[in-house]
């Protein structure tokens, strides 16, 4: 063990690299599973499927570089899926539903970030909290009951195509950009390291913590809510069990990506990545037929593994 | 005064009772302490001497095992070893009590006096309380002390909590006691106290290897005194061979005058006034104004409330009362960025916690205070290096790119950068928390420099410090706090070592200082 670990250490590769690796090699294993996976179909398909995830581990990038963390991602779309359906079957017409949802997934991560600023709570139990919250809130309000009798045209938000590409490939492509431009050129996101790093240098330097963690955290019930939107307009149906244990793959897609959970350092180029292999194993695990309940068995090995790497690569970094 | 030698008893006299021989430690890049020699004999007391960053701290953790050298040995009883932990270092019989003691403020007397060592057991292998306190009463009874073994120590004060920390060393058997600045929270009465034990344990053959930046004391009670500058061991010599002059001489490197810089100044308007600030707990009461083109000096005890002030004016942790005023004007001072809006800067004493992201660039960290003004709609501007190049040039950083991170500099570069994020926010009023503590003395003489150019400029400098000839070298004006209050206020004339430890400790020798009361044991 030492012994590898030793030799490991001396290899210097960046995480992308390796990450791009791993994904090279799920896509080759999924290819001779099935051949017909490398089709640009069947690919541009898949991006279907991990758009909603994707959204919010942009966010959830952010907030973990702070050294944060939202739990309740997963319960929050259900919400906003069953306040958009709920809202529309009581009457409201559909694009007011939506901007509803809206309000109700930003308001909700306004929510979680009262508790996070003023009260000083730790995120990882307020956002526990929050979680139980939305979901039990979802489930309360659509009394577990589902709604599908939504007008044709909202299925554009979930299942249009643009040419080959789905369209909310085209919403995520620009939603990584606005939020890779934001982390890397805005005082916004060097204040997201500055935070991560040291939270106490931080604030002696004058920056707007608060500010700072509000934006992050109402920001990603943004995300979560367009997520929630696309998703209910994908399966067309609005559900309170919508999302439920997605925080799970977004998480895994973050922290796979590289951003460590202590704080301080990840990238959207590593979480994109993160994204992408989560997806893919995600797609080959059903297509070579494994049982959803043992998929959830592989993403928790998988996401142990990332944690250990991560931890690895940065005293590699030290 | 004893000779080294002198008490020796038994055939033991031969050999010092530890010896570091050629001892080498460094950091990354950095050179902590090279090619140091340094004995103790048992019995005697041996003073570490050496300015703050010369090395004392990092020789004695070799001592005490918590860093093996990268060259040179150590050596106990004439045999060379090597220490992996203080643990280790303990079972030889060396013992160190570290300036911030490492007591468990929640428990017991009795039960910090046995933490980590093997208690005594009833029958039942449950802990033997009343062996564990008889025990206690024993070893603090020794020390000729009155304390109850099973008071909670957060409960003692300073002083006892410092003569807890030597008993626990003696019930480890400890035959060395390295003690790091043991008087730093004490009152002069108090040290008084604890030189008594330290001659009591020295009577019994115990080594003591003293370090301290009180001159006074140092000679007081050291045999011999060791000095040690930027990691190079200078010079040791029997504590009768000098004096306080020739010794300061050895640890600058240089006549003391020579390292300050002050030009004659002529104050200003008042650019800050408090009136009356008051934090539960922390500071009471206090008042002072601030000028421009004026150092004022804030001395006082480690404790005493000054780095407590100084961040409620700058709005860490707002005053509960009283008033702030900037420039005439009374401002509400509720967070950092407020005061910074004011134009008052703090730069803090935690230099590695609060004042850099220590994996941030050099110019990452000078720039993170103006982001906001340099910024375009919140765009990072192209001209941040330029503007972050500018001040590290203002600031002679040298030896270091501006995209290298600042936890890879040396402390005196890293105290730059953390006043160049201060200057860069343009400040007219400067909150400065022991700038120069853990800064080699060629930076120290260059952030004195700086200092006197500010006041030039005009701008206010609060100078908060613990080392008296800082405070008297630069300070037009130097006020005093103890026990959260301000003590005393001397101008340029009166202000004498003297006049201000007797402020600071309350102490009864002063003519200015209040002086009524002396706080004792609680």
């Amino acid at each position: 063990m030492s012994a590898a670990t030793a030799a490991l250490k001396r290899l210097k590769f960046s995480r992308e690299a390796v990450l791009l690796g791993v994904l090279i090699s799920l896509v080759v294993v999924m290819t001779l599973l099935d051949p017909l996976f490398l089709s640009p179909t069947t690919l541009l398909n898949t991006s279907r499927f991990f758009v909603e995830v994707g959204l919010m581990a942009l966010g959830m990038t952010l907030i973990i570089i702070t050294g944060g963390i939202d739990l309740s991602v997963g319960s929050n779309l259900g919400l906003v899926s069953v306040a958009v359906g709920f809202s529309y079957a009581a009457g409201l017409p559909l694009p007011l539903a939506i901007l509803f949802g809206l309000v109700v997934g930003v308001a909700a991560g306004f929510f979680n970030s009262v508790f996070i600023t003023f009260l000083d709570l730790h995120p990882l139990v307020v956002t526990l909290g929050t979680f139980a919250l939305f979901q039990g809130l979802a489930y309360g309000l659509s009394n577990a009951d589902a709604v599908s009798d939504f007008p044709p045209w909202f299925a554009y938000f979930g299942q249009a195509y643009l040419g080959p590409v789905p369209g909310q490939l085209i919403i995520f492509v620009v939603a990584v950009a606005v939020v890779w431009i934001i982390l890397s050129r805005t005082s916004f996101g060097r204040y997201v390291y500055a935070i991560g790093n040291n939270e106490e240098a931080a604030r002696f330097s004058g920056v707007p913590i608060r500010r700072v963690k509000i934006a992050l955290y109402s920001g990603i019930g943004l995300l979560v809510a367009v997520a929630a939107v696309i998703y209910t307009s994908r399966v067309y149906t609005a559900r309170g069990d919508t999302g439920l244990g997605l925080e799970l793959d977004v998480i895994s897609a973050v922290v796979l990506g590289g951003a460590s959970i202590y704080g301080g350092s990840g990238t959207i180029g590593g979480t994109v990545l993160g994204v992408l292999i989560i997806a893919t194993l995600r797609n080959g695990l059903i297509l070579a037929g494994v049982p959803s309940t043992w998929q959830l068995f592989i993403l928790g090995v998988l996401l142990l593994v990332a944690v250990f790497l991560n931890e690895f690569f940065r005293k590699g970094e030290e | 005064m004893r000779e080294p030698g002198e008490t020796h008893a038994g055939g033991a006299a031969a050999v010092p009772f530890f010896r570091l021989d050629g001892v080498t430690k460094r950091f990354g890049g950095v050179v902590a302490v090279e090619d140091v020699v340094f004995d103790l004999w048992p019995g005697e007391v041996h003073a570490l001497v050496g300015e703050n960053g010369a090395g004392k701290s990092t020789l004695m953790k070799i001592v005490d095992g918590l860093y093996g050298p990268d060259e040179g040995m150590l050596e106990v009883g004439g045999e060379a070893v090597s220490f992996s932990s203080p643990r280790e270092a303990e079972a030889a019989g060396i013992a160190m009590i570290p300036q911030e003691l490492d007591l468990f403020p929640e428990l017991s007397v009795a039960e910090n006096l046995f933490v980590g060592r093997k208690r005594p057991r009833t029958r039942w292998g449950g802990l033997d309380w009343e062996a564990m306190q008889g025990e206690a009463r024993t070893r603090l009874d020794a020390l000729g002390v009155d304390l109850d073994a099973t008071s909670t120590v957060k409960r003692l004060s300073a002083a006892n909590q410092q003569i807890v920390a030597i008993a626990r060393a003696l019930v480890g058997e400890a035959r060395a006691v390295i003690m790091d600045e043991p008087t730093s929270s004490l009152t002069e009465r108090e040290a008084s106290q604890l030189f008594g034990i330290i001659e009591d344990l020295t009577a019994e053959g115990v080594g003591v290897v003293y370090i301290s930046h009180r001159l006074e004391e140092v000679f007081e009670i050291s045999d011999r005194i060791t000095v040690l500058r930027d990691g190079h061991h200078i010079e040791t010599a029997s504590a009768s061979d000098l004096d306080v002059e020739n010794l300061v001489r050895l640890m600058v490197g240089r006549p003391l005058h020579e390292l300050f810089t002050r030009s004659a100044s002529s104050p200003g308007e008042v650019a800050l006034e408090v009136r009356g600030l008051t934090r539960d707990g922390e500071f009471e009461d206090v008042s002072f104004t601030l000028r421009r083109g004026e150092i004022l000096g804030l001395a006082g005890l480690v404790g005493a409330g000054r780095t407590e002030l100084a961040q409620s004016v700058f709005g860490i942790r707002p005053a509960e009362s009283g008033e702030i005023l900037v420039g005439g004007q009374e401002v509400r001072v509720r967070s950092p960025q407020g005061a910074m809006e004011k134009g008052i800067f703090y730069v803090p004493e935690e230099r590695r916690s609060q004042g850099l992201v220590l994996p941030f660039s050099i110019k990452n960290n000078i720039t993170l205070s103006i982001l906001e003004r340099i910024s375009r709609f919140g765009f990072l501007p192209r001209s941040e290096r330029q503007t972050a190049e500018g001040f590290a040039k203002e600031l002679s950083i040298r030896g270091a790119k501006l995209s290298d991170p600042v936890g890879r500099l040396s402390g005196g570069n890293q105290q730059k950068v953390v006043v160049a994020k201060a200057l860069a926010r343009e400040p007219g009023v400067l909150l400065l928390d022991e700038p120069t503590r853990g800064v080699d003395v060629g930076a120290k003489s260059e952030i004195y420099r700086l200092m006197d150019d500010l006041a030039k400029e005009g701008k206010a400098i609060l100078l908060i410090s613990s080392e008296l000839e800082e405070v008297l070298s630069m300070a037009d004006r130097v006020l005093v706090m103890r026990e959260g209050c301000i003590s005393g206020e001397f101008g340029g004339g009166e202000a004498t070592q003297e006049n201000v430890m007797t402020a600071a400790t309350g102490g009864r020798s002063g003519a200015d200082g209040p002086g009524e009361k002396v706080s004792g044991n609680e």
